[in-house]
């Protein structure tokens, strides 16, 4: 028998592998274009995507206010002790007297559509904000000029996002009221200043009260009930699964299941929490604690693979040593697997976690989609969470929320992001060599 | 006797980040004879050996100066593609790792990606032959499609000779290839290596003093990255000339 290769003669050989050497190397560069035309393709939609939230979003850091002169009527709210009477403040009309000062600087402006074109410059939640503002700090009462907020469509015109050159019918800003702003801009009365609101307030009807407080809150109790329920359980059982499981039809029932159960969309699990969370247990509507649970459920599987997927990355060697020395097969497991396993859970954990944060859809089936203006105290409060409340700003028609569900999306992706570097962090600080 | 330069070195050093594994190292491995590397764990054989097909390359900490000849060819030169060097010089390592494909594919392998066959029939000769000169033939031609892995270590070992020879290399590097086999299987594969310096140059790393004395013409002893004593096998292992190889060959250190 003869053997081609052992036949040649070694030139013969070498040519014929720099043959398929030049061969192989072109194939090699398409390979390696069309990687890197992928990853600049992504990267470029990513710019995109980046680019028009940020601008459509970043000028919702600022908002715009109006100086007005107000000259709060001591008699009517302070008590005879000279301190502020509570129910008496409460009875007064704030807002009547913001809208009556700020109508005073415009004398000339006579007529009922006028005046309430007048008003309307203004914040409707201006007279309730400066009574805040005087209860928490009463020498804010000698005061003669205050800055209140404008109403949100003097904030876009302000911002640029309405254009002046359209049609006055087209415009939610007249031009009579293009007139008075003006003038303000003259008299230095208009400015803009960080939209504190934003971060300290829950939702509100008016755009520039409307803050994402309360979403916050409310996904930080979901994604707490989420991790209390999902991770020992899903831990115990993925150990179970690994290490006791009996082999077997059933075994191998569960195991197709939870992979099945990671590749369920998401609004199923919604339903399934709206029949048997609120439909039978009958618990509360629209509260972090159902979220919680629900989004546990949809995690569970996620957790599950992850941490087989890295309690089967430990070598056998370090299960074997265990053994080896006397220990129970679940102190190999405790003791020498599980820590060496833990950062991949982690990773595991943080990126079902992240994935939950982003969820909107079982939210919503559950009635988290409310418009709640309190910031929740209790898992069992009504709340929203931060996609949600994306979701229902960017339904909403003033341009002013637009600009917020941007700024919002900002902040949910800042905490994906430092979710994901949590994980990178943690990955990297307890993992083990061997 | 002695054979032409296969391959030599000159002034080679590696480095692991700052740590230096191999020390001004010159030396010239004759062709068609069995060279052998000892001493003791550590003492950069490993890292010496893996520096003639550039194996080194895929470990990023690792840096080597200095010239290996083979030929003209300087084997440490950028220009130099890997692949080509690797089709020259074949390798086989420590443990048995044959991929996890049939016993055909395994040894196919190799010369279909080099464009050395052009034919089934041909892949088939190359196959043939290769598993007859590995001397596993008679024992695996009637389950060549069988996966590798179901093989014994030390069938899969000489698996991996045949797919390492099946390009017909011009020379063959071994670490240890016989550390995780048993005698049986060693005493196989220490023949083979006999049958197959007739056609290729053979440098092989071992622990095993009685091996490299069984199958090497030539032997090396490094200590802590410094080559200390390179000469006939036989020389080496009667009459030493430096007290340190005597040391350790009598079993004193190492």
């Amino acid at each position: 028998m003869s053997n081609p290769i052992k036949d040649m003669s070694t030139d013969e050989r070498l040519h014929l592998i720099s043959v398929s050497l030049n061969k192989r190397h072109r194939k090699e560069k398409q390979l390696k274009l069309a990687g890197l035309a992928a990853i600049t393709l992504a990267i470029g939609f990513l710019v995109v995507l980046m680019t028009n939230i940020f601008s459509n979003g970043y000028t919702a850091l600022l908002q715009s206010e109006v100086r007005i002169d107000i000259n709060v009527p001591k008699a009517e709210i302070l008590g005879a002790d000279g301190a502020i009477d509570i129910q008496k403040s409460q009875a007064f009309n704030w807002n009547g007297l913001v809208k009556k000062s700020f109508r005073a600087g415009f004398p000339d402006v006579k007529g009922m559509s006028d005046r309430r074109m007048l008003n309307d410059l203004v914040s409707e939640n201006a007279g309730y904000e400066l009574r805040q503002a005087i209860e928490k700090d009463p020498s804010l009462i000698d005061q003669s000029s205050f800055w209140v907020k404008t109403s949100d469509d003097v904030d876009m015109l302000l911002k640029g996002r309405i254009k002046t050159t359209l049609p006055e019918k087209l415009r939610r800003i007249k031009d009579s009221q293009l007139v008075w702003i003006n003038q303000l801009e003259q008299k230095n009365d208009l400015r803009k200043v960080f939209n504190t609101a934003f971060f300290t307030n829950a939702d509100s009807r008016e755009p520039e009260s409307a803050g994402i407080l309360g979403a916050i809150v409310g996904s930080a109790m979901v994604l707490m009930i989420t991790i209390i329920i999902a991770l020992p359980l899903a831990v115990m059982a993925a150990i179970y699964l690994e290490y006791f499981a009996p082999p077997g039809r059933l075994t191998d029932f569960i195991e197709v299941n939870i992979n099945n159960l990671a590749s369920v969309p998401s609004i199923v699990f919604g339903l399934l929490g709206l029949a048997i969370f609120l439909g039978f247990f009958n618990m509360p509507r629209s509260a972090p604690l159902v979220g919680g649970m629900v989004l546990a459920l949809m995690t569970l599987p996620t957790i599950i693979i992850a941490t087989r997927a890295s309690i089967r990355a430990v070598p056998t060697s370090i299960r074997d040593a265990a053994l080896g020395v006397g220990a129970s097969r679940m102190q190999a497991a405790l003791d020498h697997v599980l820590p060496l396993a833990a950062p991949g859970i982690l990773t595991g954990t943080i990126i079902g976690i992240a994935q939950a944060l982003g969820e909107t859809a079982p939210l919503i089936m559950i009635g988290m989609v409310a418009f709640i203006v309190d910031v929740p105290t209790s898992v069992t409060d009504p709340a929203t969470a931060l996609p949600v409340q994306i979701f229902i700003w960017s339904d909403s028609a003033e341009r002013a929320f637009y600009e917020r569900s941007s700024l919002a999306i900002m902040v949910l992706l800042i905490f994906l992001i430092s979710m994901n570097l949590l994980a990178v962090f943690l990955r990297k600080r307890f993992e083990k060599r061997w | 006797m002695t054979n032409p330069t296969k391959l030599s070195t000159h002034d080679l050093n590696v480095f692991y980040d700052e740590k230096q594994a191999i020390n001004n190292i010159s030396m010239a491995i004759e062709s068609n004879k069995v060279t052998s590397f000892i001493g003791p764990s550590g003492c950069g054989k490993s890292t010496f050996l893996r520096c003639f097909n550039r194996m080194n390359d895929v470990i990023p900490a690792c840096r080597v100066e200095g010239q290996i000849m083979m030929g003209d060819q300087n084997i440490n030169d950028p220009k130099l593609d890997p692949v080509l060097l690797r089709a020259r010089v074949g390798m086989v390592f420590q443990k048995p790792n044959p991929f996890p494909k049939s016993i055909f594919e395994n040894v196919a392998y190799g010369p279909r990606i080099h464009g050395l066959v052009s034919s089934k029939s041909e892949t088939a000769d190359v196959v043939e032959d290769s598993l007859k000169r590995s001397g596993l033939w008679n024992e695996v031609y009637d389950r060549l499609h069988d996966p590798a892995t179901g093989l014994s270590g030390g069938q899969q070992q000489r698996l991996c000779i045949a797919r390492a020879i099946a390009v017909s290399p011009e020379v063959l590097l071994m670490d240890e290839p016989c550390s995780a086999l048993d005698p049986i299987a060693t005493t196989i594969i220490e023949n083979l290596i006999n049958e197959l310096q007739e056609r290729y140059t053979i440098i092989i790393v071992t622990h095993s003093m009685q091996q490299a004395a069984r199958v090497s013409q030539n032997t090396a002893y490094f200590h802590l990255g410094h080559l200390i004593e390179y000469g006939a096998t036989k020389e080496i292992f009667t009459n030493p000339a430096d007290p340190q190889t005597e040391a350790y060959i009598s079993g004193k250190i190492g």
